[in-house]
This record gives C-alpha cells, structure tokens and sequence, in this order.
C-alpha cells in the first residue's frame, strides 16, 4: 500500500459517505421494448460503422497476433463481470460500474466497441439488463459514447500532463456521466414532453436518474483509478500484452 | 451464478428447436413495439407466461420476481413521462408548486400506461427466450443468420470465460470477507479495488494458458462443437405461424381502426 494509494482510498470512503444514499440499481440500460421501433433501427445503424471499425481493429490485432483471441475474449469476460460485480456502498444498496471506461483506457475504445455489444448482449439474456430491441440505443451510449469519450479524455488528459490518476479518474468519471447523458438524450427523442418538446423531456430524464448516476460516476472514477494504481504496480507484463504499458511508458517519457 | 442461465437448462422447452423459439419471441417483440398498444400487451404477456411457466417449468414465484427486476428503470423512466413541470397546468392532475405546476395530462397517462404493458410484455418475449434456450444454442441461430466467424468465435469464449472469472471473483470475495475485509466501508472498497485487480492479472495470465492449451489441440481459431440437433416438429411450427398471424392481424387492426388502446 503506497501512500497514494491510501490517500485515494480515503478519498473514495469519504465520497462514498457524503454521498449518504448509494445508487438502488444499474437503472440507465434502455429496456426491452421501451424505445418505439424506428429509434430502435436508427440507434442501431448509427453504432453500425464504430462496430465495423471495432471489427476491422480486432482482425487486424489477430492477423498480427493471433494469440490475442483468447486475451480479447478474457477482456470481454472481464468487462462483464465487473460490470456485474456490486460495488460496496452503504448497507443496503447496490450499484454497478459500467466498466467502459477502464475498458477503453486498457483495451482501447475501437475493441471496446465490439467487446461492448457482446456483452450487452449477454446482460439483455443472461441478467435482462436492457433488451434486444434497445440493443442499438445501448450500444451507442454504452459501447461507442463512453469509451470514445473516456479514451479522448485519456489522450487529452496525457497531452496537458495532468497527473496519471486525475487523467484516469477523469476519464472515467466523464465516460460514465456522457453515457448516462447520452440514454436521457435518446428517451427524451423517443418521448418529447408535452409541456416543451424534447429539450424539456431531456431535462426530465436527466433529473430522474441524477441521484442514482451522478454518485456512481464518481465511484466508478476514483474506483478506476484505484485500479489501474493497482495495475501498474503489480501487473507490468500483463498491461503490456494488452499493449497498456507501451503508452504508459511514452507517457512517462513526455511527463 | 447466473439465475437465468441456470434456468433455462432445467427448461422442459429446452430441447425444442433453437431457431423456432428465436423466431417466436423476436417476431412476438416485434409486434410487441410495433402495435405499442396495451391491449396487444397484455395479451403477449399471457401467452409468453403461460409458455414459459406452464409449457417450460420455470417456477411462478421465479418468474414473477424476474418480471420485476427492470422495475427500477420502468419506474424512474415512466414517471419522467408522466409527470411535467410547467407554468400551465394539464388536463389531468395539477399540483401548484410556486409559480409552475407539476402536472401530468389525460394522453401523457394513456402513452404512461401503454409504454409499461408494452415493456413489460417485450421483456416477456426476452424471458421468453432467455429462459428455454441455453446460449450455446442462440451462438448456432447466430450463426445460421450468418453472424461473421469472429464474433460469434468471441462470444463462445466469453460466454466460457464469464463463469471462470465469476467463480475467481466470488472466491476471492469469500477469502476478503472470511478475513473481514468487508470490516468497514473504507476496507471494503480496499478489497474490491485489490479484487478487481487479482481478477484481471489472473484473467490474463489464464487466457494465455488457455490458448497454449488449444494450441497443442490444434486450435486454428475455431472451436468445432457438435451441434446437437432437434429438428422442428410441424405442429409447432404450424402453431407458430397461426399465433404470430393472429398477433400481426391484430396489430394491423387495431392501427387501422384509429390509434392504439
């Protein structure tokens, strides 16, 4: 336990306790049949060209690497799993991470994209954490919104020098937030207000699910950060296969 | 582990063919979102409750309780829609707050009501699905609907990996707590951080054991499983087809005479 480390854990505690009551559930997953079908279709086709893209990055890794398969399949596991995981809070509730944001900053937002359908589709089956439907709407939030955005923070926050940890929460602290952002966005499209249009509806959905999604965003930033601390001082040879280490180690140069 | 996926291998749906039971529930869904009318809903939500409990064996309680696990998302959801913030009060319910009105009107309740019978039947249709047919069969459905190679070969292995990395995450949580690591808030979240790290350096460290491992069986990025085959009877493909025309007369009806109730 480095003394940064545990001046990171007590940030999170006290953040934790501040916040009083934790989150109830992951509710920002668009549920199963709640979007009407042409948003449905639309969400979709706008995810079409990240997914091929994520697609096009993943077989070109193999075709150099082909013992990176097995390694992306782990990731995709691991992705779903933390996202599945409860994280502690105070007694009673619970919340999930997303799990993009560590995603991107590890595996990079293009594999995240593919890594992210797959696992929402396994949550829609296996958890029903969202649906087949809304599968196009969760996908642009979850899978293209977040990563890209957490990665661009991530690239951002490098080239101003900030330190690794801000960078790292910051990432994905604001991936998280652009995510739950993004699906109020979408429901407010789907379902304008009667009482000013869409921009009125979006103002809505974003007070709705703020008290359960502005804490987890921070967790999840000072618990990524946490992670990735942790990472870097146990598992050198492990983030460089994930091709992590090699920027870190650029990043060091520049800094 | 996975409740769902537990479930669905004691299905007595279970050995039903795979690519009628995708049919069904994504053509019901369809209509589901298509008619979003409450009455198609509620009818939907009968015949997927009574496929799946009486037809597939999955216990009522069980059921029920899935049901309402989307609960907090149709909650917060819905009541966003209901509920509006204005300086004009609606035709429905008006509550004076200052210079504005939190009120709600007669249509924003119908499409309030209609949209939770909507999700609420197309989730359904998932459970419908999700609960009879084990994932490794919808990876061959996928597969006849010419999914590329590649990502259907990732979801196999991350379909496998997800169960190897829950067992590694819950024993370590269970060795964290045994040595009350769950203590307080603050060790606690010490634990989680150190958890989620051991899983991801052994996760690793696993997958390229495991690659070594098909390596020496020939692995040439395909894993050949024999496909267990239950070829679809006529009578259910007949009584498919008769209730989805049925469902999609019904839909078309009920757009024809004049807005969905």
């Amino acid at each position: 336990m480095t003394h940064r480390q545990k001046k990171m854990i007590a940030a999170v505690t006290v953040c934790s306790l501040a916040w009083g009551i934790a989150p109830a559930a992951n509710a920002m997953h668009i549920m199963e049949g709640y979007l009407p079908v042409s948003y449905c279709i639309a969400w979709g086709v706008l995810s079409l060209p990240f997914l091929a893209a994520g697609l096009m990055k993943i077989r070109k890794t193999l075709d150099e690497n082909r013992r990176a398969l097995t390694l992306l399949a782990m990731s995709g596991a691991f992705i779903f799993v933390i996202s599945s995981l409860k994280i502690p809070s105070v007694t009673g509730s619970c919340s999930h991470m997303t799990g993009t944001g560590l995603g991107a900053i590890l595996f990079g937002p293009c594999t995240v994209s593919i890594l992210g359908v797959i696992v929402l589709i396994f949550q829609a089956i296996l958890l029903a954490h969202g649906g087949l439907t809304s599968l196009g709407a969760n996908t642009f939030s979850m899978a293209v919104a977040g990563p890209f955005l957490s990665y661009g923070i991530y690239l951002l926050g490098r080239k101003c020098k900030l330190s690794r940890l801000m960078t790292v929460f910051l990432a994905a602290f604001l991936g998280n937030l652009f995510t739950y952002c993004v699906t109020s966005v979408q429901l407010a499209l789907a379902f304008p207000s009667q009482a000013g249009g869409a921009a009125a509806s979006a103002v809505k959905f974003l007070g709705v699910f703020a008290p359960t999604q502005l804490p987890l965003a921070v967790v999840e930033g000072l618990l990524t950060a946490a992670v990735v601390v942790c990472l870097e001082a146990y598992a050198k040879p492990e983030l460089k296969s994930v091709g992590y280490l090699t920027e870190v180690q650029a990043y060091g140069k520049e800094a | 582990m996975i409740l769902i996926d537990r479930l669905c291998y004691f299905s007595r749906l279970r050995y039903v063919n795979a690519g009628e039971k995708t049919a069904f529930s994504v053509l019901t869904l369809l209509a589901c979102i298509l008619s979003r009318s409450a009455m198609i809903g509620l009818f939907v939500l009968a015949a997927t409750g009574v496929l799946t409990v009486h037809k597939g064996g999955i216990p009522l309680a069980r059921y029920i309780k899935l049901l309402a696990a989307p609960g907090a998302f149709l909650l917060l959801g819905t009541s966003a829609i209901l509920i509006n913030v204005s300086r004009t009060p609606l035709d429905a319910f008006a509550l004076p707050a200052g210079p504005y009105y939190i009120t709600g009107s007669f249509e924003g309740l119908m499409q309030g009501q209609r949209l939770l019978l909507t999700a609420l039947a197309s989730v359904s249709c998932l459970y419908f699905l999700a609960l009879s047919t084990p994932m490794t069969d919808i990876l061959a459905v996928l597969k006849k609907l010419h999914v590329p190679a590649l990502v259907l070969e990732l979801m196999l292995l991350i379909y496998r990996f997800i169960f190897v990395m829950l067992s590694l995450a819950s024993d370590i949580t269970v060795s964290q707590h045994a040595r009350l690591g769950n203590f307080s808030l603050a060790s606690s979240r010490k634990s989680f951080v150190a958890m989620v790290s051991s899983v991801f350096i052994l996760s690793i460290r696993r997958s390229g054991e495991i690659f070594d491992a098909l390596e020496s069986r020939c692995y040439d990025g395909t894993l050949r499983v024999l496909p267990e085959d239950h070829p679809a009877k006529l009578s259910e493909i007949v009584g498919i087809a008769a209730f989805e025309l049925l469902l999609y007369l019904a839909v078309i009806f009920l757009k024809q005479s004049g807005g969905a109730r």
